[in-house]
């Protein structure tokens, strides 16, 4: 590395981080200068619905993994899964008990865990493994033998997930933990496989007037302050600050053909881009 | 048991097809949190301030715990220090994104408790990783001593990237706070190399006074270029349902941490 100063070992950002204070403003600043190194450019990230995908069974899962095995001669996929009926359940129960958000994070990752190993199975005769975070070093060499990879949606934050600033829900749960592997490694895509078209105006489900929203910046969509969102708001949050990531697109896995026009780069669905990015 | 709606099948629950993305259903599920561990006190020995100066500085405080073991139980996590300023360096070098530098850091942090449990072993303490901290800290505290943690939270990968700039916000002193509110601690004891809080920083500038007790909104508010510990963990305290208060006080001086353990006003408490 370019050095100067005292310590012939360390560059002037490095002496200062040896020497300085970690809690100090300025020096977080002059981290933002450093150059980044995209690790898996070409690996595109999709996160599979708790409820939206899963929770349906056969009729939505089937067709959905059809479309993920005709897209492994095309695409290299880290595919993660969301949790569903069953944490919304044991979410209840916990809440219930009076058990914190970081127990609540343990047991909401077990129902992530357990959608992971069913679409596993469904894929394993593709050699596709399924892989914990402890297991995440050996993910590039499966992605270049079989192109994709399963994964378990929530961040391993376990008994250490930050409170929310309301309730008791681990804000942080499987599209955050998919958008942060997505973020880390510089994917080419991160794309979210739900049931709907992507972002309406409201809640297609309970209001028929509401209108699809093709494409819209991270920033505008944080300022319109929705009560509800296709996404965590924690998503919106990491977006609007990443240095990789540009724009997160959301699919609806139950029309055959979305996913793989995502993934070919086409514009289905919503796109939620961040300004400063490709515009 | 299950309801299908919609084509999906259903567990019937309060949160039964409601989006958790739904302000108004997160608002519902606010309601008392029980405290898991709550007579368990979570100490937190400082990386840089007082491991990296080596036995003169880490034996006593580790004959001060051993000698506030009979009256109270105690957790201690370990802070990372320099070797995880030199790992930054060369990583931020490398153009390496956070989630990767937050993993080599808490190789820093585990070095350092392991050596801080092999120390304290013949007391009957013991090292736990993460996945131990969760299944078996109870059942530790119970046939043994005490136990020590890395500080450090397994984020890894998964570490937020930071509104500023790409190190990791949240380091050990965050990963401490985090499970003493988990677990609903007694207390958070953070031992640093100076005597708590001060209104400038007391190593630049001979004037600056010491702040016995501060809220975190003040503390937010007066914007402070440089604190003695992670900014991330005022911001964690902002959400605070069971650990709403912390104490640093120096862990250089003898007595400080019994003192602290005794809940006397020692050093500085930050108040959410």
């Amino acid at each position: 590395m370019t050095t100067t100063g005292n310590n012939p070992l360390l560059t002037p950002l490095g002496e200062r981080l040896v020497g300085g204070s970690l809690s100090d403003a300025a020096l977080m600043r002059a981290t933002e200068a450093t150059p980044d190194f995209q690790i898996l450019p070409w690996v595109n990230v999709v996160k599979i619905g708790g409820q939206s995908i899963m929770d349906r069974g056969r009729e939505a899962v089937y067709p959905l993994v059809d479309e993920i095995v005709s897209n492994l001669k095309h695409h290299k996929m880290i595919l993660g899964t969301g949790a569903g009926t069953r944490a919304r359940h044991i979410y209840s129960l916990a809440i219930d008990f009076g058990l914190p958000s970081g127990v609540l994070t343990v047991l909401g990752t077990a129902v992530a865990w357990q959608n992971a190993q069913m679409l596993h199975y469904l894929l394993a005769k593709h050699g596709i493994p399924f892989i914990e975070p402890e297991g995440f070093n050996t993910m590039p060499h499966y992605l270049m033998e079989r192109n994709a990879v399963i994964c378990q949606g929530m961040p391993p934050y376990k008994l250490w997930e930050p409170n929310p600033a309301k309730g008791r829900i681990p804000p942080q749960r499987t599209d955050t933990g998919c958008f942060l592997i997505a973020e880390v490694f510089a994917a080419r895509k991160m794309i979210f496989v739900k049931d709907e078209d992507g972002l309406f105006t409201a809640d297609p489900k309970k209001d028929p007037k509401s209108e699809h929203i093709p494409r819209i910046s991270v920033e505008e969509l944080l300022a319109r302050d929705l009560d509800d969102l296709i996404v965590e708001r924690a998503v919106l949050d990491f977006l609007a600050r990443a240095r990789n990531i540009k724009e997160i697109q959301f699919v609806n896995g139950l029309k055959p053909g979305q996913l793989t026009a995502a993934l070919n780069g086409e514009p289905v669905g919503t796109i939620i881009y961040r300004k400063g990015g490709i515009q | 048991m299950s309801t299908v709606s919609t084509g999906a099948h259903h567990v019937p629950s309060s949160l039964m097809r409601e989006s958790l993305v739904d302000k108004n259903v997160i608002a519902r599920t606010e309601a008392p949190v029980f405290p898991i561990l709550p007579d368990v006190n979570i100490i937190q020995i400082g990386g840089r301030s007082i491991i990296d100066r080596g036995y003169s500085a880490l034996k006593p405080l580790l004959d001060e715990i051993l000698e506030n073991q009979p009256k109270h139980r105690m957790v201690i996590g370990t802070g990372s220090g320099v070797r995880s300023r030199h790992i930054y360096a060369v990583g931020l070098d490398l153009g390496l994104p956070t989630g990767a530098l937050a993993t080599l850091s808490a190789k820093d942090s585990a070095q350092n408790a392991y050596m801080v449990s092999c120390l304290l072993a013949q007391h009957g303490f013991v090292y736990l990783e993460a996945p131990f901290v969760v299944q078996l800290l109870p059942a530790m505290l119970a046939a043994a001593r005490g136990a020590v943690f890395n500080g450090i939270p397994p984020y890894a990968l998964w570490e937020h990237p930071p509104a500023v700039g790409k190190l990791p916000p949240h380091g050990s002193d965050a990963g401490s706070y985090l499970l003493a509110e988990v677990f609903g601690a007694r207390s958070l004891i953070f031992l640093k190399d100076i005597d708590g809080l001060y209104n400038a920083d007391p190593k630049t500038n001979p004037q600056a006074e010491l702040i016995s007790e501060i809220t975190v909104e003040e503390l937010k508010r007066r914007k402070m270029s440089t604190l003695p510990i992670e900014p991330s963990v005022l911001d964690l305290m902002s959400n605070a349902r069971l650990a709403k208060s912390i104490r640093i006080v120096n862990g250089l001086t003898r007595g400080n941490l019994t003192r602290a353990l005794a809940g006397e006003a020692v050093g500085s408490v930050i108040r959410a």
